[in-house]
């Protein structure tokens, strides 16, 4: 298992539940997180961690940051067919509703019922506990097509 | 045509008058999609007959509710813009941006807080104290003189801003606005103790929306390109632009 460097988490962050083989969570003054799995991004920071054949799809730091404190999360149906790039639901924050977009073709299998009562999770732990919706993987080539960590970092360096 | 001048973004101003708030959701819709095929910002500006709308968090608004309101004779609409339940009425001045923050800056977040500084700039040429608050929006102490609530895709921004000139604000005593225990709303008339109309505040407007997104503006062609067909009502509103009558 190769490890992966994920954006950096806040202090004490857990890790994902469904992690893998390997997990190393470095203590407070070392907020980084070792995922087994990679991340992948598209360009409009929705990124997708592939387990067991399932996607699991959030949006990045650099997102949650830019929209501020989510105060609702509109999410879709578990069965909703997504082709890549459609709307699947919208996040509120500062008054303001963001559209989401699938990141590949498939499923919902699954949303996170949790940002119903709490959906500042988007904010404080958008790689973990934030997660978004879970989807079966209809052409895992398009995964190929979205960016890994290293070309999303640079990508985010050229917006600002 | 050439989207930037001087290296500032190019904004076209488009004065819609007296529209349903379905038209212009309609309208908006239109400059949205001409975005597709590069930048094409624009600034809708309107008055809409009395109407209460809610975003997209509408469940804390059942039917019967909804119902209770049209009994005041208002119409009641759904947005899939953010922020709760507000109301829009003649005397308040209605301002759309549908801007590509690709040529501005790609945060949500940024775009909110500068709709606020620019009502906050313009409030203060009227010599009135306006701030901002954990709440979105621009108030006057505790009261609200200007609503925001955004809709934001691809970057593409629509929905915008709802400032008081000289509203009935009876009007917002039917709801709690946006949700908000315990404050009030404001009109730019109520806090000069004097009529200020939407056509007076419009120039002041577009001027501090200028200053703050720093771009410039062009108004709309006058052919009635193909787009938009404007409904107005019997009556004229201050915005309705009067070159062709």
């Amino acid at each position: 298992t190769s490890g992966v460097l994920v954006q950096p988490q806040q202090p004490g962050a857990e890790c994902p539940e469904d992690s893998g083989d390997y997990c190393g969570l470095q203590e407070t003054n070392s907020p980084f997180v070792f995922l087994s799995v990679a991340l992948k991004f598209t360009d409009k920071h929705e990124w997708v961690q592939v387990e067991g054949g399932v996607g699991i799809v959030g949006i990045s730091n650099y997102a949650q940051e830019a929209l501020g404190d989510v105060v609702y999360c509109g999410l879709p149906e578990v069965g909703q067919r997504l082709e890549q790039m459609d709307e699947f639901g919208a996040l509120e924050s500062v008054k303001a509703a963001s559209e989401l977009y699938s990141p590949l073709t498939g499923e919902v299998t699954e949303i996170n019922t949790e940002l119903a009562e709490n959906p500042g999770l988007v904010n404080k732990d958008c790689y973990a506990k934030g997660w978004i919706i879970k989807m079966t993987i209809e052409k895992p080539e398009e995964l190929d097509g979205l960016m890994d960590q290293a070309a999303y970092d640079k990508f985010v360096t050229s917006l600002e | 045509m050439s989207q930037m001048r001087g290296g500032q973004p190019l904004v076209e101003v488009v004065r819609l008058g007296l529209v349903s708030y379905q038209e212009a959701l309609r309208l908006q819709q239109v400059y949205v999609n001409r975005h597709r095929s590069g930048p094409a910002h624009a600034l809708l500006l309107c008055e809409h007959p009395p109407v209460y709308t809610t975003g997209i968090r509408h469940k804390p608004y059942p039917e019967p509710l909804l119902d209770q309101l049209r009994l005041l004779g208002a119409d009641v609409a759904r947005a899939n813009r953010g922020g709760l339940i507000t109301f829009h009425g003649p005397g308040q001045l209605v301002c759309y941006p549908v801007l590509n923050l690709c040529s501005f800056k790609k945060s949500v977040r940024w775009y909110v807080d500068q709709l606020e500084q620019t009502v906050i700039a313009l409030c203060s040429r009227f010599a009135i104290r306006a701030t901002t608050s954990p709440h979105t929006g621009v108030w006057v102490g505790d009261n609200k003189i200007c609503a925001i609530g955004i809709h934001c895709g691809r970057y593409i921004t629509s929905h915008g801003l709802a400032l008081n000139c000289c509203t009935d604000l009876s009007w917002f005593d039917h709801i709690v606005p946006c949700g908000i225990e315990g404050k009030g709303v404001t009109s730019l008339s109520a806090e000069l103790r004097r009529h200020a109309s939407v056509e007076e505040v419009v120039p002041h407007l577009l001027h501090a929306f200028t200053q703050q997104f720093n771009c410039q503006l062009t108004e709309a062609a006058q052919d009635g390109g193909e787009s938009l067909t404007p409904v107005t009502s019997a009556g004229t509103s201050a915005l309705t632009n009067l070159k062709d009558n």
